[in-house]
């Protein structure tokens, strides 16, 4: 199978480190970046499959960086997962065109079955 | 919905108009249809459990009902964005209308109160029963006692309310313990002891704002720089409603230098588990709570304890209770020893009775400011801690304050070498409204008694198995219903209280604070019980009468009856009505009829008509409209005509398009082969021989959902339909009362290939119906599906396997979809459970092998 190339944000580095080791025992390949300046970076290097975005990060927060992906690459599915409750979150990242909001926590099949729904809906838009 | 099946028919035969949309297009609709439908589940899931939360009371907490709210809000959300992009620009109104009622939910959940503005610190000077919502009641009583009555009262200050708001925003703290308390899960003890240890690091990372070190600095300095008592003051704590009793820290012997860690250290125990076990239980809203300090004088005590106005368990008005130990009073408001008591006539100020307790302990205050705990041996053991008449100067000085307050109080109090009487604390005290009653004479229960004359705490009867906790251990094993059997009364197992049928502590007071708590939360208890734990060690279950001070073997019916009637209603919550509240938001349903000229985004009240409406239409944009797949439906034809129906989106047929049926032959899709030799691969014999509980569990079901009555499932037709294409298939079957959803791809690029199970329903109980899903997982899971069940309902997905396994796969699905339908009935039953589970797996791989393969070779995505 060809690997889902997957980009987690989160500044949370425990997180980073739980899912991305589930998420390459699933066969994914995992890219992490702890800041949405660094995850704009990495999207310049490598065209991901996927991206699953905190909100609540220090420098620039999950919705700028939202916004700069949607600018760089507006095809690339974002999948919004966060651990604060808040409406506003929601109704803008929607409205940026984020693939789905999620709250943590959130199991790992969820999450995978999440991240490939957004994989194949991208490719299936595409054709 | 019967609009919604009347469209997918009209769909399936009307026969003219071949505008044919292309493959790619189809397929793309087809898939946000699929993840509308998806999406759809599990937003009224999640209104069901909400609805359920309010029926049931079983709420978590603020922090639960905003997260769950916001999953149907995003559930709602992704439909709206399904919808828009099967059809767009017909419905992007859609979007307004759910960003205003999100915005209403927004505010109902976030009523709070207005932020006070005051001074970061207020002196007890300053400090009257009106400083309450800057000072929390701890420091704004003592403030006013001393003010009003001239009683003495150590020297402090407070540091405010507006102090732990301006902390809390300055820091982001308040954002970072809501986001803690929301990917914690605080359902059990074990997580919620994770979930203070986090919030108890984030207090200490957070820097205190410059300006309120400085005040805390210069307080201090204006009285000297004494050792202080730093304590909880909490807004709401020590009120009729929520006593928190002992629920939060006090630090004592702080140098005013370490007095930043002190506060925070308190902060933070307005978090602890314990703390959290009662908010949630009370149903507080956890982010409402505030935490005003109080910081004071220490004062040397030679000896301290509690006065109580009244008797707390009722009767005896007339009687002013003090407690008494030597040393600090903590040894009496912590339970960790017997106290000396006296009761004394409030009008005739004579002492009525009078207890020397053999007091093993006291709590000392050291001379580098640490507080310590002695032995204490010999004469001084049995020696009285006060004399006779400080006991009446107490009672004197108690009687004072109850008069000023108009209500009973329960008061802390010390006494220093000089004389003097300092009152640390005073607070209104719960008095049970039921009076304690001795057993009566004709007590035909007598002969099972264990242990009777107990200090009653808390009225009522319970019975339950004796779990004896020592350990902190202990506490994360203790049993849901267990009579919890203790030592000492410590607050800290409060904690368990919600969980406990009954409470049994061998040392303690019924005014203490595991005593407050217990009548609360309407669990009775026995504080005072000696040798309680050896009495009670190796007996299983016993009764335990709160009201009488009684234990006794085994379950006593009478003793529960007679005590059952006087339990008090539980009063709605904070936590309630903020999910009541926000529930108008979410779950009424008033688009209720499609074909009225209202069923349009505009008339879109809640979430659940947004949900409604987007269901509604996205089953018209999927099955009507003008452009439609090539080929349209026709009848399957394998020897007879059978209730399926096949709709070809391209290349998945041969021959004809015009005859109204199709036979097997002419199929071309390999996909659909697979599963269509899965499916009739084994001769089904018909559902399990029915037992009676789960034929009766079937028909309680039906009667009970009206979407699973006989009528619905006829409105279907019982009709079952495949889409198919050259390497794809698509079977949408209804069977009864369980809905299906099998997919699969299986081309040459195994990037492209999948397979994919969705099931749900059943007619028998929600146990049977999950027990059956279960088994189907552990099947597919075996074959390297990933599999996720949640009640009825199963996901399940393989991808980027090969032609071979993936055809395989859609064999296997096509099998279990077959067999599996209604076993549900037996899934009570373990052994039927296993025999199915056997010949499931003995099927399945005569199956592969008869596909030519070796079994069980589907590899995994993993």
């Amino acid at each position: 199978m060809k690997k889902i190339r997957l980009l987690l944000v989160d500044d949370e580095k425990d997180f980073l480190t739980a899912y991305s080791r589930r998420f390459i025992r699933r066969n994914a390949e995992v890219t992490i970046a702890s800041s949405g300046p660094e995850a704009l970076d990495r999207i310049g290097e490598t065209d991901f499959d996927v991206v699953i975005l905190d909100v609540m990060m220090p420098e620039m927060n999950g919705i700028e960086t939202l916004r700069r992906i949607k600018a760089a690459a507006p095809d690339l599915p974002v999948i919004i997962l966060t651990g604060h409750a808040d409406h506003k979150t929601l109704i803008q990242g929607m409205d940026m065109g984020a693939f789905d909001f999620l709250l943590k926590p959130v199991g790992t099949d969820e999450l995978f079955f999440k991240v490939m729904d957004a994989v194949k809906s991208r490719s299936r838009t595409r054709s | 919905m019967k609009t919604a099946i009347k469209t997918f028919f009209n769909f399936i035969h009307r026969q003219q108009d071949r505008d044919a949309e292309t493959r790619g297009t189809f397929l793309a609709k087809s898939e946000n249809f699929r993840l509308l439908l998806a999406a759809n589940n599990k937003a009224l899931e999640t209104m069901a459990e909400m609805q359920e939360a309010t029926r049931s009371g079983s709420v978590l907490g603020i922090a639960h009902v905003r997260a769950q709210s916001l999953k149907v809000a995003a559930g709602v959300r992704q439909m709206i964005e399904r919808l828009c992009r099967m059809a767009p620009g017909k419905y992007e109104e859609l979007r307004g209308v759910f960003n205003d009622i999100v915005q209403s939910m927004d505010q109902t959940l976030n009523a709070q109160a207005a932020r006070p503005t005051g001074p970061l610190i207020l002196y007890m000077a300053d400090i009257r029963a009106g400083s309450m919502p800057e000072t929390g009641s701890k420091m704004a009583l003592l403030g006013e006692v001393r003010s009003a009555l001239g009683v003495n009262v150590p020297d402090g200050f407070a540091v405010t309310a507006s102090a732990f708001h301006l902390f809390m925003e300055r820091t982001r703290l308040a954002d970072e313990i809501n986001r803690l308390i929301q990917i914690h899960g605080c359902r059990d003890l074990e997580e919620l002891r994770a979930l203070e240890e986090s919030i108890r690091r984030a207090i200490d990372l957070a820097p205190l704002p410059p300006e309120l070190e400085t005040a805390m600095r210069t307080a201090c300095e204006r009285m000297g720089d004494p050792l202080l008592a730093v304590r909880s003051s909490a807004l709401g704590e020590d009120s009729e409603r929520a006593s928190y009793a002992g629920q939060f820290l006090s630090k004592l012997g702080v140098r005013p230098r370490r007095l930043p860690d002190a506060y925070r250290a308190v902060l933070a125990s307005l978090y602890s588990a314990t703390a959290m076990t009662y908010t949630l239980n009370r149903g507080l809203r956890e982010d409402e709570m505030v935490m005003p300090v109080g910081c004071m004088e220490m004062v040397r005590a030679a000896a301290g304890g509690v006065a109580y106005t009244r008797f707390p368990m009722g009767n005896n008005g007339r009687r002013i209770v003090i407690n008494a130990v030597p040393g600090l009073p903590c040894a009496v408001v912590d339970g960790s020893s017997q106290a000396d008591s006296w009761v004394i006539d409030r009008k005739t100020m004579e002492v009525l009775d009078r207890e020397i307790a053999e007091k093993s302990v006291r709590y000392v205050l050291r001379s580098d400011g640490s507080v310590g705990k002695e032995k204490v041996y010999g004469e001084a053991c049995m020696a009285p801690a006060i004399s006779e008449t400080d006991a009446l100067r107490l009672a004197r000085t108690a009687a004072r304050i109850e008069e000023h307050f108009k209500h009973p109080q329960d008061i802390e109090w010390a006494l220093s070498r000089d004389g003097r009487i300092t009152i640390l604390q005073c607070r209104p005290l719960a008095v049970c409204r039921f009076p304690v009653s001795p057993p009566p004479d004709n007590d035909a229960d007598r002969p099972f008694t264990l242990l009777s004359g107990c200090i009653p705490a808390s009225p009522g009867a319970a019975s339950g198995y004796v779990f004896k906790v020592g350990t902190d251990d202990d506490m994360l094993r203790f049993p849901d219903g267990a009579v919890l059997l203790a030592r000492n009364a410590r607050p800290q197992l409060s904690a368990l209280l919600p969980r406990a049928s009954a409470l049994v502590t061998e040392y303690g007071s019924a005014a203490g604070h595991l005593a407050n708590v217990s009548r609360e939360f309407g669990i009775p208890a026995l504080i005072g019980a000696p040798g309680a734990m050896e009495r009670l060690s190796g007996v299983s279950i016993v009764t335990v009468n709160g009201s009488t001070g009684t234990i006794y073997l085994g379950h006593r019916q009478q003793q529960i009856h007679d005590a059952a009637e006087r339990n008090e209603p539980r009063k709605p919550t904070n936590v309630t009505q903020a999910l009541e509240s926000v529930l108008t938001f979410i779950s009424p349903l008033n688009l209720t009829d499609p074909e009225s000229p209202d069923f349009r985004p505009d008339r879109c009240r809640t979430l659940h008509d947004i949900a409604r409406f987007c269901h509604e239409k996205g089953v018209a944009e999927m099955f009507a409209g003008g452009r439609r797949p090539e080929g349209s439906a026709r009848r399957l034809k394998a020897g007879r005509t059978m209730q399926y129906w096949l709709v070809d989106i391209g290349g998945g047929t041969s021959g004809s398009d015009d005859d109204k049926t199709i036979s097997l032959e002419d199929v071309r899709s390999n996909v659909m082969q697979a599963l269509w030799k899965g499916m009739t691969a084994v001769q089904w014999e018909g559902p399990p021989p029915v037992c009676v509980k789960g034929f009766i569990s079937v028909l309680t079901s039906a009667a009970q959902n009206p979407a699973l009555s006989p009528g619905a499932a006829n409105a279907m037709g019982e009709r079952s339909y495949f889409i198919v294409g050259r390497n794809y298939c698509n079977l949408q079957s209804r069977f009864g009362f369980h809905f299906c959803t099998i997919e699969g791809f299986a081309g040459d690029d195994p990037n492209e290939n999948y397979a994919l199970f969705q099931f749900q329903g059943g007619g028998a109980d929600m146990l049977r119906r999950n027990a059956r899903a279960r088994l189907v997982a552990d099947i597919l899971e075996l074959h390297g599906f990933i599999v996720e069940v949640r009640d009825d309902a199963l996901f399940a997905r393989l991808e980027g396997v090969s032609r071979q396994a993936a055809e395989q796969a859609m064999a296997m699905l096509g099998y279990l979809l077959m067999h599996t339908r209604q076993i549900d009935m037996v899934m009570a039953d373990p052994e039927a459970i296993l025999r199915y589970r056997k010949r499931f797996e003995t099927d399945i791989e005569t199956l592969m092998a008869e596909m030519g393969h070796e079994p069980g070779t589907a590899r995994c995505a993993s």
